[in-house]
C-alpha cells in the first residue's frame, strides 16, 4: 500500500519534470529543427512537420552568405549575417570590457576601503531596477549629441553603464570572501595598492571573474532594445538583424532565423566550456565561504 | 636587523581603544613577545608597527628613525599574519618568491635565497605545491619562510604557532627559538599561550585592553608580577588568590584570613588597616605536609603523569597545589599543606602588586590564624 503510493507519487513527480521540461525545451526543439528544414517545411499551410523530412544546410549558407546568389526570394535583404555577428561580437566584448574594467575596480574599493559609504552598492543596484527603456529615448538624444549614434563606442559605453552593476554586485561578494590579509600581505611585500590588486587579489578571484564577465557578456550579446535605438546601418548587431529577417515575399524567414538563433547561442557556450572549470565555483556568487 | 621603539601608540575602533599609550623598546635582536588574552590589542600592535593601521596617537621608530607615516612596503618588516595569508594561487616557491621579486631582486638570487630559507625550514621538498595541498604545520613553515626569505630589519609574528597541534607546537617552539638565535633577528612575538611567553622571548611585555601592564624577562614577571592580572596570566594552572583583610600592628603587617594570617616582617606601604587585600600563591609554592600546616580536604586531583594538581579546599576556598608524581590521594581525604613564605604575594584591592617576596623569606612570615 504504502510502497504503492510512494511509486504513484514517483511517478506524478516524473510526469510534471518531463512536461515542465518539454514545455521550456520546446522553443529550442522548434529552433533546432526549423533551423535544418528546406523552406518548403518553414511553414506548410494544414500541416506540423516535427521533423526535417529533407534536412538541409541551407539556412546556414544563406546566414553566413556562403552562397554567391543568398537571396532565394526576390527582394533587396539579405540574409548574410556574418556582418551582424562580427559587430555583435565588438560591441558585446567592448561593453563587457568597461564594465569589468569600472565595476571591478569599484568593487574592491567598496569591499575593501568601503568607498563611497554604506549606500552606495544600493544606489548602485538601484540603477537597475527601472527597465532600460524608460530612459532610452534620453540617451538617444544624449548619444546624438556626442555624435555617438550608430557607433561603436556609443554601444560600449551604454552597455558598460548598464552591466556594471552586475560587476560591482557580483566581484564585491567575491573580494569580500577574500582575507584582507592576502592583500595586505603583498603590500607589506613591496606591492603599490595596485600591485596587490592584480598580484595578488584578483589571481584568486579569476573564478569569479571568469562568471562575471561571462554573465554580462550574455547580457550584453543578447541586447535588442538599445541596439535597435541607437544604432542605424554602420552597427548592425545580430538581434537587430535577426528581426529584420523577413520579406514581403516569404513573410517571416523561420529558416535563417532559427539557423541564426542557433548560431548566437554558440558564443556563450563556447566561452562557458573555455572558461568552466573556473565558473562552477564562480556560479556560486560567493555562497560558499572557505 | 634593528631595534624597534614605540611611543605612547594609540589607537582607536569608535568607542573601543584597542592601544593605549603603548610605549615599548625593543633592542635589536631580541626575541621580544606580547602576551594577553583574546581582544587585547596584540594584533592591532603589529599592524600599527608595520603600518597596515595609523595610529590616532604616537609613533614608531626602527633604528631611531621615525616611519610612523613610512608606506607598509618600504618600512622592511616583515610580518606573519595570524591566519597566515598565503597566495593562494601561487605554489610554495612563488609565494617565497613574491617578495624579492617586488624588491627586484635577480632570479639567480631569488633561487639561491628560497633554497637557503627552505633548507632552514624543512620545506625543500614542498616548493612545488600550492598553499591548499599543506598541512597545516607546513603551512605555517611557509608562512614564517616568506617573512624570512626577505631578511627584514625585524619580523613580526602574530600567534604563530596557535592553529597547531599540542606536539608539533611543542616542537616548533623549540624550532623557532634556535632559529631566532641563529639569524640574530629582531622578533616580535604575539601569543595568548603563557608557556610560549615563558619560554621562548627574552623579555615579554603583558597587554590588557591596550594596556601595557608590565615588560620584563619571562621569570622577572613570573616572580614580579606587577599586578594579580599579570600573575594570572603566566603560570600554569594560574596563582591562587586568596582574599583576605589588612589589620596593621604597631607600623608592620598582618594579613588576616579565617584560616591563617600573613605577617609582614617589615614596613609595607600602600595598604591601610581595614582594607581589603589579595594573597597570591603560586600552586608550585604551595606543598603538602605530613605535619604541620593549615587542615584541608582534597577536593580533585588532576594527575599530569610527572606531576599531580591537587584542588585543595581550606576555609571554603579552593586552592590548587602541584606535587611531583601521583599523590596518591583520593578525593575528600583531609591533608595539611604549607606556603613557602618566601614566594608569597601581596595584591592591594585593585590588585596592584604590594609586595613579591620572590625568595626572600624574611619579608613575610605564615601563621595559623588559630594559634596567634
Ligand atoms: N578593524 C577593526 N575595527 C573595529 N574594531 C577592531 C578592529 N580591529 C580590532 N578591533 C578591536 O580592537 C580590539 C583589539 O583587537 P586585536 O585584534 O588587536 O586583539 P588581539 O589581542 O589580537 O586578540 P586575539 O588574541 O583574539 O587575536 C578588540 O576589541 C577588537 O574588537
Ligand atoms: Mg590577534
Amino acid at each position: 500500500m504504502r510502497s504503492r503510493s510512494v511509486s504513484l507519487r514517483g511517478v506524478g513527480r516524473l510526469l510534471a519534470i518531463v512536461l515542465v521540461g518539454a514545455g521550456f525545451l520546446a522553443p529550442l526543439y522548434w529552433m533546432v529543427t526549423m533551423s535544418f528544414k528546406p523552406q518548403a517545411e518553414w511553414n506548410p499551410i494544414g500541416q506540423t512537420i516535427w521533423f526535417p523530412h529533407h534536412p538541409t544546410l541551407d539556412n546556414f549558407r544563406n546566414i553566413l552568405g556562403l552562397t554567391s546568389q543568398n537571396t532565394v526570394f526576390f527582394q533587396a535583404n539579405s540574409t548574410d549575417a556574418s556582418g551582424p555577428i562580427v559587430h555583435s561580437l565588438i560591441a558585446a566584448t567592448g561593453g563587457t570590457l568597461i564594465a569589468l574594467f569600472i565595476g571591478v575596480l569599484a568593487a574592491y574599493g567598496i569591499a575593501r576601503f568601503r568607498a563611497g559609504g554604506r549606500m552606495l552598492p544600493f544606489q548602485i543596484l538601484q540603477l537597475r531596477m527601472f527597465p532600460p527603456v524608460a530612459i532610452i529615448i534620453p540617451l538617444l538624444i544624449m548619444m546624438s549629441y556626442l555624435h555617438l549614434v550608430d557607433t561603436y563606442p556609443g554601444l560600449w559605453l551604454v552597455y558598460g553603464a548598464v552591466t556594471f552593476p552586475f560587476v560591482v554586485w557580483l566581484m564585491r561578494s567575491f573580494f569580500q570572501d577574500l582575507p584582507r590579509e592576502i592583500g595586505e600581505a603583498a603590500i607589506v611585500d613591496g606591492c603599490t595598492q595596485w600591485g596587490a590588486l592584480f598580484k595578488a587579489i584578483l589571481p584568486n578571484v579569476k573564478g569569479g571573474l571568469a562568471a562575471t564577465a561571462l554573465f554580462v557578456f550574455i547580457l550584453n550579446w543578447s541586447d535588442f532594445l538599445i541596439a535597435l535605438v541607437l544604432t542605424q546601418q554602420n552597427v548592425v548587431t545580430a538581434p537587430v538583424f535577426l528581426n529584420s529577417l523577413q520579406s514581403a515575399g516569404a513573410g517571416q524567414e523561420y529558416g535563417p532565423q532559427a539557423a541564426l538563433g542557433l548560431i548566437l547561442i554558440l558564443p556563450p557556450a563556447i566561452l562557458g566550456l573555455v572558461i568552466q572549470r573556473y565558473l562552477v565555483r564562480g556560479l556560486t556568487f560567493g555562497a560558499i565561504k572557505r | 636587523m634593528a631595534s624597534v621603539r614605540t611611543e605612547a601608540l594609540t589607537k582607536r575602533f569608535g568607542s573601543i581603544t584597542a592601544l593605549r599609550d603603548v610605549s615599548l623598546e625593543i633592542a635589536d635582536g631580541e626575541f621580544f613577545a606580547v602576551l594577553g588574552p583574546p581582544g587585547a590589542g596584540k594584533t592591532t600592535l603589529l599592524r600599527t608597527i608595520i603600518g597596515l593601521e595609523t595610529p590616532d596617537g604616537g609613533d614608531v621608530f626602527v633604528d631611531e628613525e621615525r616611519i610612523t607615516e613610512t608606506y607598509p612596503g618600504d618600512r622592511d618588516i616583515a610580518i606573519m599574519f595570524q591566519n597566515l595569508a598565503l597566495y593562494p594561487d601561487k605554489t610554495v616557491y612563488g609565494n617565497l618568491a613574491f617578495p624579492l621579486k617586488q624588491a627586484r631582486v635577480p632570479r639567480r638570487e631569488i633561487r639561491r635565497r628560497i633554497e637557503e630559507t627552505a633548507v632552514k625550514l624543512h620545506i625543500e621538498r614542498l616548493l612545488e605545491r600550492k598553499p591548499a595541498k599543506l598541512s597545516g604545520g607546513e603551512r605555517q613553515r611557509v608562512a614564517l619562510g616568506r617573512a624570512l626569505v626577505r631578511e627584514p630589519r625585524a619580523m613580526l609574528l602574530d600567534e604563530p604557532l596557535s592553529a597547531l597541534d599540542a606536539l608539533l607546537r611543542l616542537e616548533m617552539r623549540s624550532e623557532l627559538k634556535r632559529l631566532q638565535r641563529d639569524l640574530g633577528r629582531t622578533l616580535i612575538y604575539v601569543t595568548h599561550d603563557q608557556v610560549e611567553a615563558m619560554t621562548m622571548p627574552d623579555r615579554v611585555a603583558v597587554l590588557r585592553e591596550g594596556e601595557v601592564q608590565q615588560v620584563g624577562r619571562p621569570e622577572e614577571i613570573y616572580h614580579r608580577p606587577s599586578s594579580h592580572f599579570v600573575a594570572s596570566v603566566i603560570g600554569s594552572p594560574p596563582m591562587n588568590l586568596i582574599p583576605a583583610v589588612v589589620e596593621s600592628a604597631n607600623g608592620r603587617l598582618r594579613v588576616v584570613h579565617d584560616q591563617f594570617v600573613v605577617e609582614a616582617l617589615a614596613p609595607v606601604e600602600r595598604l591601610s588597616a581595614g582594607g581589603s587585600c589579595y594573597i597570591g600563591i603560586r600552586p608550585e609554592d604551595v606543598h603538602l605536609s605530613s605535619g604541620e600546616g593549615f587542615a584541608g580536604r582534597v577536593y580533585a586531583t588532576e594527575p599530569l603523569g610527572g606531576e599531580t594538581v591537587v584542588d585543595v579546599t581550606i576555609g571554603g576556598r579552593i586552592i590548587k597545589l602541584i606535587t611531583a608524581g601521583a599523590s596518591g590521594l583520593s578525593q575528600d581525604a583531609p591533608v595539611r599543606v604549607t606556603f613557602d613564605a618566601s614566594r608569597l604575594h601581596l595584591f592591594d584591592a585593585d590588585g596592584t602588586t604590594v609586595l613579591s617576596s620572590a625568595g626572600d623569606g624574611s619579608l613575610l612570615r605564615v601563621k595559623d590564624a588559630g594559634r596567634t
